[in-house]
C-alpha cells in the first residue's frame, strides 16, 4: 500500500465517521492518528515486528500538534472576536442599530427588511459569528416586520440570510481561519471581506426592494419619523461606528500610518464594547456567563482545529495535497471552469457540514491545488491564470469559499441559520424560514458570481497596502 | 531503496536550498537508491523540528537555535551580538567549527540528532523610518524588533525591543508599532520591509541566529556505508551551492536599495565601538556566566569561535 | 454551536459522579474564558504601554502564545458533556432505543482510545520540553523572553485526561442504557431534535435587548 492509497483510505474512513455521526474533530484527530500509524508502519514494509514502533511515533507525532497549533497569535484573534459579539449584546448595541436603521431607511419599499440587512451588516462589523447575529436579529427585528404586516416566512428569511454578513465583513473567525490555513497575511484577508461584505448586503437590499414592488403584501413601506427622531435614533448607534473606525484604522488607515496591527485592533475593540458594556450596567453574573459562552464556542473551534490538523499532519506525511495539485492543474479543462467547479462542490460539501470544519478538511488539498492552477504561490498577475498574483489569488479565493461557507449556512437540508431563526420564533417552522430564505439563493448566486466574475471588488482594498 | 523525509518551512528560497541541493546530489550519487523528499511545513512546526527528529518522525531536519534557546543552550553562543563575522564564509566556519565541539554535540544526542551542516545567514542589519538611526543617541528609545539575544543588544543601549511576529513587520512598521526591524536581507525582501524603509544599516552587523541542518541519529546509523558516505560527501557541495545562490541574492541588494530609494548607513568605528562596549562585552559576560553555571564549556566555545575566525581571516 | 444541557440527572452514584466532575469542568472552562478576557487586557496594556510610555509589554507575542492552549483545552470536557462538540446527526437521529445507545457508545469508545492516546502524546511532548536539572525546569523556551514552555504544554494532557473521565462516565451511561434499554438515561446528552436545541441556543442570549 503506498502512502496516496493510505490517504484515500483513511480520508474515506473519516468520512464515514462523521456521517454517522461521531464529533467532528475526533472523527479527524482518528482518522489522523489511524493515517500516521500506517503511514510510519508502511516505511518498514507493514513488518509486524515495527508495529509498536510505528504505533508510539504516530502517537507522538500527533501528541504534539494540539499544542503546537493552538499555540498561535494569529489564532488568538478567533475568542476575542466571539467576546466582541457577546458584550455587544449586553452592551444594547444590537438593538440601537436596528433602531437607527429603521427609522433612516424603513422608508423605502421592503423598507424594515432592508433596515434588517444593513443592521446585520453593521453588527456583522464587531461580531464573528453568523449564527449569534441571525439569533440575536430573530428576537429584534422580526417582531417589528411582523407587527406592520410583513408576510411571516420573508421575514424570517431577511434575518436568516441578513446573519451571513457577519462572516464576510470583519471581524471574521473564518476568515482569520481560512488565514491560518494557507498561511496569508490575516490583516489583509479581513480588509479583503468588507467590500464583498457590503456588496452583499447591498445585493439583498435591491432584492428586497424588488420583491416588495412588485408583490406589495410583502412587505409595505414604514414612514413617518420625523428628523428628530431619526436624529436621536443615531448617538446610541454610534458607538459601533467607534468601533468599527478602531478596527478598520487597525488594520488599515486611509489617510496615512495604520494605529497597530490587527490583533491589536481586535483586542482593543472587545474591550471597547466591553467598557460600553459596563456603562450600561452589564452585571457581574452576565459577564460571567458571557465568558463561559466564549469558552465554550472557543473550545468547540479549538478542538475541531487541532482534530482536523492531526488529520491535516497526516496528509502532510502522505503527501496528498501535492498530488492533488499536480492532478488538478494537469486537467485538460479550462481552469476558471474548474474553479467553479470546485466552487459548486463546495455548495454541495456545505449543505451537509458546518462551516468550520468544512473548509479545515478541504483546504489543505483544494487550496494548494488552486494556487497551482493560477500559477503557482509565486506567480505574478501578469503570468498568472486568473490575472492576479499568488498573494492576490490567496485572497480572493478565501472570500469566495468563506461567500460559500456562508451561503451553506441557509440552504437546506442543514442551514444553521435557518434553525436557529425558526428556534427563536415558535410560531415559524424550519420550513417557513427556508421557503422565505429561498430568494437570497438568488442573490447569492449573482454576488458570487460578480466576485468570480470581477475579483477587482474583492482586491481593491488589499492591492492598497503594500 | 532508503528514503528520507526532510522537515523545513516556508517556502523554496535561498534559506533551503543547500537542502534541495543535497537531497539531489545523494540520489545521484547512490543511482536513485537513496532519496530525500524535502517537505515544507508538512511534518511539523518549524519550532518543533527538533521534537520530530527525537521521535523519528523524519529523518532530517532545519531548525534555527534562537526560535527555542533552551532546547539548544550551546549552540546560541554563534549568535551572541557582534561576534564580528563579517560574510557568509565566516559563518560556515565558525559554525561547523561549533558543531564539532562534544559539548555541542552531546546536547544535541539529547534529541536523537546529529548535527550535518549549517544554514549560513548573513547578519540581522537594521532597516529603518525616518532619519538614520547611526549613533546611540539616536538609538535611544528606538523601537526595534528584534528578538532574543538581538533584542537584549539593542536594549542595552536605550532601544525598545518589541514583539511583533515576521509576518506583522510590515504593518508594524507601516504603524509606528516599531521603528526599525532587523532581518535578513532576504527576510527585508519577503515580508516587505524594505519597501517601507528609508535606510539600511549597511556595516552595523549585530549578529545573526544560526540554523543548523540535523538527522535523526538512529536513521543514520541506519544507512549503508555507500549511502552514508554519499551523504557525508555531499555536504561541502550542497553547502557551496548555498553560497553561490545566496552570494547572487546579496549582489543585488544594492540594486534593491538604489530602486526603492533607501540610503545605505555607514556608522563610525567610533560608535560601532561604543556599541560593543555597551551591548556585546555584557551580553556575552552575562551569557558565558550564565551557561557555566549549567555545566556547559562557554568561555571554550567563545574562543573557538574568536579562534576559528582567526583562522579563517587567515587563509584568505 | 453553543447547545443548552440535555443531561438528566437523579440521585443515582452515576449522576452524582457526573455532576461532581461538571463541577470541576466548569471551573475548567471558567478559566478558559477568564483567560480570553486576560488576552484582552494584555493588548490594551501593549498598545497603551507602547503610545502612552513608548514602553511595550516585553515579549507580548510569547504571553499570547503561552495564554492560547489555557483558552483553547481546559473547557474541552465542559463541552463534551452537553454534547456541543460539532457532529452531523441527521443519521444518528434517526435512531431510537437500544441502536441509539450502542452507535454512541461505540463513538464515546472510539474517542476514548483516541485520547488516552493523545494523553500519552502530548505527555511526551511536555516531557521534552522539562528538565529537571535545568534553569526553571526548562528544555525549551520561548522565542523572544526564553519564557519555559512546559507549563503551557502541561495544559494539554491535563485537560485531555480530564476529558477521559468525562468520556468513561459516558461510556457508563451508555452503557447501562444500552444493556437496560434505557428510555431517558442520566449522565449522558440527549439528542434534542434541532428547533428544540435552537430555541434552547437562543434562549441563552435572552438577556436584555
Ligand atoms: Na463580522
Ligand atoms: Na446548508
Amino acid at each position: 500500500m503506498d502512502s496516496i492509497t493510505i490517504g484515500l483510505w483513511v480520508t474515506a474512513g473519516m468520512l464515514v465517521l462523521v456521517v454517522i455521526g461521531m464529533r467532528v474533530a475526533f472523527a479527524a484527530g482518528i482518522a489522523g492518528l489511524v493515517g500516521l500509524i500506517l503511514i510510519f508502519w508502511s516505511k518498514k514494509g507493514f513488518d509486524p515486528e515495527d508495529f509498536g514502533w510505528a504505533l508510539t511515533v504516530a502517537i507522538k507525532t500527533a501528541g504534539q500538534v494540539p499544542h503546537s497549533k493552538v499555540s498561535s497569535q494569529a489564532l488568538s484573534l478567533i475568542p476575542t472576536f466571539i467576546l466582541i459579539g457577546y458584550l455587544a449584546y449586553y452592551a444594547g448595541l444590537t438593538k440601537a442599530l436596528f433602531e437607527a436603521a429603521k427609522r433612516w431607511i424603513a422608508w423605502v419599499p421592503g423598507g424594515l427588511a432592508v433596515s434588517t440587512v444593513f443592521a446585520t451588516a453593521g453588527f456583522a462589523a464587531v461580531s464573528g459569528a453568523s449564527v449569534a447575529t441571525a439569533a440575536v436579529f430573530a428576537r429584534i427585528a422580526i417582531p417589528e416586520m411582523l407587527a406592520v404586516g410583513y408576510n411571516k416566512q420573508f421575514a424570517a428569511g431577511v434575518v436568516a440570510a441578513g446573519g451571513t454578513l457577519a462572516s464576510l465583513i470583519p471581524p471574521s473567525a473564518i476568515l482569520v481561519i481560512y488565514a491560518i490555513i494557507v498561511e496569508q497575511d490575516v490583516g489583509k484577508l479581513l480588509l479583503a471581506g468588507f467590500i464583498p461584505g457590503a456588496f452583499s448586503a447591498v445585493i439583498y437590499a435591491l432584492l428586497i426592494v424588488g420583491i416588495a414592488v412588485i408583490f406589495k403584501n410583502v412587505g409595505p413601506p414604514v414612514t413617518g419619523f420625523t428628523w428628530k427622531e431619526r436624529l436621536v435614533s443615531l448617538p446610541p448607534a454610534l458607538p459601533i461606528v467607534f468601533v468599527v473606525v478602531i478596527i478598520i484604522f487597525f488594520v488599515y488607515n486611509p489617510f496615512g500610518d495604520a494605529w497597530g496591527t490587527p490583533t491589536e485592533g481586535g483586542a482593543l475593540g472587545a474591550f471597547v464594547v466591553f467598557l460600553m458594556a459596563l456603562f450600561r450596567g452589564m452585571r457581574l453574573s452576565e459577564l460571567k456567563s458571557a465568558l463561559l459562552e466564549t469558552a465554550k464556542l472557543t473550545v468547540m473551534i479549538f478542538t475541531i482545529i487541532w482534530g482536523v490538523l492531526i488529520y491535516v499532519r497526516f496528509l502532510g506525511f502522505a503527501d496528498l495535497p501535492g498530488v492533488f495539485a499536480d492532478w488538478i492543474s494537469a486537467l485538460p479543462y479550462p481552469p476558471m471552469l474548474i474553479l467553479v467547479c470546485i466552487l459548486l462542490a463546495y455548495a454541495v460539501l456545505g449543505m451537509f457540514m458546518d462551516a468550520i470544519g468544512m473548509l479545515l478538511l478541504t483546504l489543505p488539498v483544494v487550496y494548494p491545488a488552486v494556487m497551482a492552477l493560477n500559477g503557482g504561490e509565486a506567480v505574478t498577475a501578469a503570468e498568472s491564470t486568473f490575472g492576479m498574483s499568488g498573494t492576490m489569488c490567496a485572497i480572493w479565493f478565501g472570500i469566495l469559499v468563506v461567500k460559500m461557507a456562508e451561503f451553506c449556512l441557509i440552504t437546506p437540508p442543514i442551514g444553521l441559520n435557518c434553525f436557529v431563526v425558526a428556534g427563536v420564533r415558535p410560531d415559524l417552522s424550519v420550513q417557513d424560514v427556508f421557503r422565505g430564505v429561498m430568494p437570497f439563493f438568488v442573490a447569492d448566486a449573482v454576488t458570487i458570481a460578480l466576485l468570480v466574475a470581477f475579483p477587482g471588488i474583492v482586491l481593491y482594498l488589499p492591492s492598497l497596502v503594500g | 531503496a532508503t528514503e528520507w523525509n526532510a522537515s523545513v518551512w516556508g517556502k523554496r528560497r535561498a534559506f533551503t536550498e543547500h537542502v534541495e541541493k543535497l537531497a539531489e546530489l545523494v540520489s545521484e550519487k547512490t543511482g536513485g537508491e537513496f532519496t530525500i523528499n524535502v517537505s515544507y511545513g508538512g511534518l511539523s512546526k518549524p519550532k518543533e523540528n527538533l521534537d520530530g527528529i527525537s521521535i523519528g518522525a523524519f529523518e532530517m531536519a532545519q531548525f534555527c537555535a534562537g526560535y527555542h534557546r533552551d532546547k539548544n543552550r550551546a549552540i546560541t553562543v554563534l549568535e551572541l551580538p557582534f561576534l564580528g563575522v563579517n560574510n557568509l564564509d565566516e559563518e560556515v566556519a565558525v559554525s561547523h567549527a561549533v558543531y564539532a565541539h562534544p559539548a555541542v554535540q552531546k546536547e544535541m544526542e539529547q534529541w536523537n540528532a546529529r548535527l550535518l551542516m549549517t544554514s549560513p545567514m548573513p547578519q540581522y542589519n537594521l532597516v529603518g523610518t525616518g532619519d538614520p538611526r547611526d549613533t546611540l543617541a539616536e538609538m535611544d528609545g528606538m523601537r526595534v524588533r528584534a528578538t532574543g539575544g538581538l533584542g537584549k543588544a539593542f536594549e542595552a543601549v536605550g532601544g525598545v525591543p518589541t514583539s511583533v511576529p515576521a509576518t506583522e513587520a510590515y504593518n508594524a512598521m507601516e504603524s509606528g508599532v516599531v521603528d526599525t526591524v532587523a532581518f535578513a536581507q532576504h527576510a527585508h525582501l519577503s515580508f516587505g520591509t524594505i519597501n517601507r524603509a528609508d535606510w539600511w544599516t549597511a556595516n552595523l552587523n549585530p549578529g545573526t541566529v544560526n540554523c543548523p541542518v540535523v538527522v535523526n541519529t538512529d536513521a543514520y546509523d541506519a544507512l549503508s556505508d555507500k549511502e552514508r558516505m554519499a551523504l557525508d560527501e555531499s555536504v561541502e557541495e550542497a553547502i557551496a551551492h548555498y553560497l553561490a545562490n545566496y552570494g547572487a541574492l546579496l549582489e543585488k541588494w544594492d540594486g534593491v536599495l538604489a530602486e526603492k530609494g533607501v540610503e545605505k548607513v555607514m556608522i563610525s568605528d567610533e560608535v560601532l565601538a561604543e556599541f560593543r562596549a555597551k551591548a556585546a562585552d555584557p551580553i556575552r559576560a552575562a551569557w558565558i556566566a550564565d551557561m557555566s553555571a549549567q555545566g556547559i564549556p562557554a568561555q571554550e566555545l567563545y574562543d573557538l569561535v574568536m579562534s576559528t575566525l582567526d583562522k579563517q581571516r587567515m587563509s584568505n | 454551536m453553543a447547545g443548552h444541557s440535555s443531561v438528566l440527572e437523579d440521585d443515582s452514584l452515576l449522576s452524582r459522579l457526573d455532576r461532581r466532575l461538571l463541577k470541576f469542568e466548569q471551573f475548567l472552562a471558567l478559566l478558559s474564558g477568564i483567560a480570553v478576557f486576560m488576552l484582552m487586557v494584555l493588548a490594551v496594556i501593549s498598545v497603551g504601554g507602547r503610545n502612552l510610555f513608548n514602553a511595550p509589554l516585553p515579549g507580548y507575542v510569547d504571553w499570547i502564545e503561552q495564554a492560547m492552549p489555557l483558552l483553547a483545552f481546559m473547557g474541552i470536557a465542559y463541552v463534551q458533556r452537553d454534547g456541543t462538540h460539532i457532529r452531523m446527526d441527521i443519521l444518528i437521529g434517526q435512531l431510537r432505543g437500544r441502536a441509539l445507545w450502542l452507535a454512541e457508545l461505540v463513538s464515546v469508545v472510539l474517542i476514548l482510545f483516541l485520547m488516552i492516546a493523545l494523553v500519552w502524546g502530548s505527555w511526551s511532548h511536555f516531557q521534552r520540553s522539562f528538565d529537571f536539572g535545568s534553569p526553571l525546569w526548562s528544555r525549551d523556551s520561548s522565542i523572544d523572553i526564553g519564557l519555559p514552555i512546559w507549563p503551557a504544554k502541561l495544559l494539554a494532557p491535563v485537560a485531555f485526561s480530564v476529558l477521559c473521565l468525562r468520556l468513561l462516565i459516558q461510556i457508563w451511561g451508555y452503557g447501562r442504557a444500552f444493556v437496560l434499554g434505557l428510555k431517558n438515561p442520566v449522565a449522558v446528552p440527549l439528542i434534542q431534535d434541532t428547533a428544540t436545541q435552537a430555541a434552547a441556543e437562543a434562549e441563552q442570549l435572552d438577556g436584555r435587548n
